[in-house]
């Protein structure tokens, strides 16, 4: 194991190619140390994400994780307190762009409430098949026996439930959804629907297009359960 | 297996060595199963290690592997008695029904109840079920389709009765509603949710997912 020393140096590398003088550390640590651990935080967050894609969740360790990334496995501990809280920044970085993206997307989508579900999930799909390892991984270590049961759920993405639930209110005051569909329910059974489809993705190798198709019936049959009667 | 011991010992006398000999063999199985049993409750899948359980069994490691190949295939063994006793208990639960949302709703609750007291254990079985290499094994297992069809069964007889209409949906139906029977397992493992809280929570997805299929 490399010793914290080795880390605190080989940190001081890509500060040193962004320009920070030794005396710019000197008079100025705070705001140096600041970018020093964020470096060494994308560093790792990067080397994460290939490794948890690549080898899954269960086949990396911190340890590798640590010598991609090309830091001690002491400062991967100084900024990150488990195995599983890496995995959930990786997740969190890369679901950022995505909703940055459907938060463009959805104000301008029309038709039914089931048709602007099933092109919000469309976009779930073909954002997530590109790494189905490392989604795979964040479905797996949900049930992760060493994590505290606090831990943050697969399924509970809560960024997600907002948008079905929004989708689903814009349905009521267009008519398409039952005024006391109860919204949590519904987000329920998509969100069940959503990660069972990911199987597809896991066992049966399918892209995109397919797993749509599938959450596209799926939509259809829950939408029966909310418009009204 | 005591029929076992008293035909041989009867019909083949002077062969009695390999009957004691196979009847230790299941009792050290049965030994295993139940170390095996409480170190994957108490450590979870990945916590339990073969070593553990053969020194909590009061044996060797060899001994252990003697009878199973391997971690994988014990947990195997016992999920599957585990799930031969689940099918039991829920299709029981469904001959207690009175029309097809309360046979469901009877039915899932008798998989909550089952594992109510072993929640670790559903915990390891579902992330034994998304890894790639155990999953679709697990979820194609006879144990598991038997529960599926037993949904599809309920579904089978509402449209016998006149409750639903049959229409090409049945399937899927039938699948989801497995699927919303296993995703309320979260709820029951992370948030503590009760029995009570399961069951209206089963009630009110089974009338969604059910919706479009009713008689009107």
């Amino acid at each position: 194991m490399t010793s914290p020393q080795d880390a605190l140096s080989q940190d001081d590398s890509p500060a040193d190619a962004e320009g920070v003088r030794p005396e710019d550390v000197a008079t100025s640590t705070p705001s140096a140390r600041q970018t020093q651990k964020e470096a060494t935080r994308n560093r790792v967050i990067d080397a994460a994400r290939e490794l948890f894609d690549t080898n899954g969740y269960q086949g990396t360790t911190i340890r590798e994780i640590a010598s991609h990334a090309r830091v001690s496995v002491g400062s991967v501990f100084t900024t990150f307190a488990s195995k599983y809280e890496i995995l959930s920044q990786v997740m969190q970085d890369r679901l950022d762009g995505l909703y940055a993206e459907l938060d463009r997307v959805m104000p301008y989508l029309r038709g039914s409430t089931a048709d602007r579900l099933r092109t919000m999930f469309a976009i779930h799909f073909a954002f997530e098949v590109r790494h189905k390892r490392l989604f795979l991984a964040y479905i797996g270590a949900t049930y992760d026996w060493t994590l505290p049961t606090t831990s943050m759920l697969m399924g509970r993405n809560q960024r997600l439930q907002e948008i079905i639930c929004e989708c689903l209110a814009k349905g009521a005051l267009g008519g398409d959804v039952h005024p006391e569909a109860d919204p949590q329910e519904v987000v329920d059974l998509l969100m069940g629907a959503y990660v069972w489809t990911y199987r597809l993705a896991a066992w049966d190798d399918a892209d995109a297009p397919a797993m749509t198709a599938v959450m596209d019936r799926q939509i259809a049959l829950i939408a029966t359960g909310f418009e009204p009667r | 297996m005591m029929h076992v011991t008293t035909i041989q010992a009867t019909d083949q006398t002077g062969v009695k060595a390999p009957t004691r000999r196979a009847l230790a063999k299941q009792q050290t199985r049965a030994k295993v199963l139940a170390a095996a049993r409480r170190l994957f409750s108490e450590e979870g899948y990945e916590g339990a290690t073969i070593r553990d359980i053969a020194s909590v069994a009061g044996m060797s490691t060899g001994a252990v592997f003697a009878n199973f190949t391997d971690k994988s295939d014990l947990f195997r063994e016992i999920m599957m008695n585990d799930m031969v006793a689940l099918a039991d208990s829920m299709r029981e639960a469904t001959t207690h029904g009175n029309g097809v949302d309360d046979a469901l709703v009877r039915m899932f609750t008798a998989g909550y109840n089952f594992y109510r007291t072993q929640l670790p254990l559903a915990r390891a079985a579902f992330s034994v079920g998304w890894s790639p290499q155990e999953g679709p094994a697990l979820r194609s297992s006879p144990p598991v389709q038997s529960l599926r069809d037993l949904i599809a069964e309920q579904l089978a007889k509402g449209v016998e009765s006149g409750e639903l209409r049959a229409d090409t949906q049945m399937q899927l139906r039938a699948d989801m509603l497995f699927e919303a029977y296993l995703s309320n397992y979260p709820q029951a493992i992370f948030e503590g949710w009760s029995i009570e809280d399961l069951q209206a929570r089963s009630r009110d997805q089974i009338g969604i997912l059910l919706a479009g299929a009713r008689s009107r």
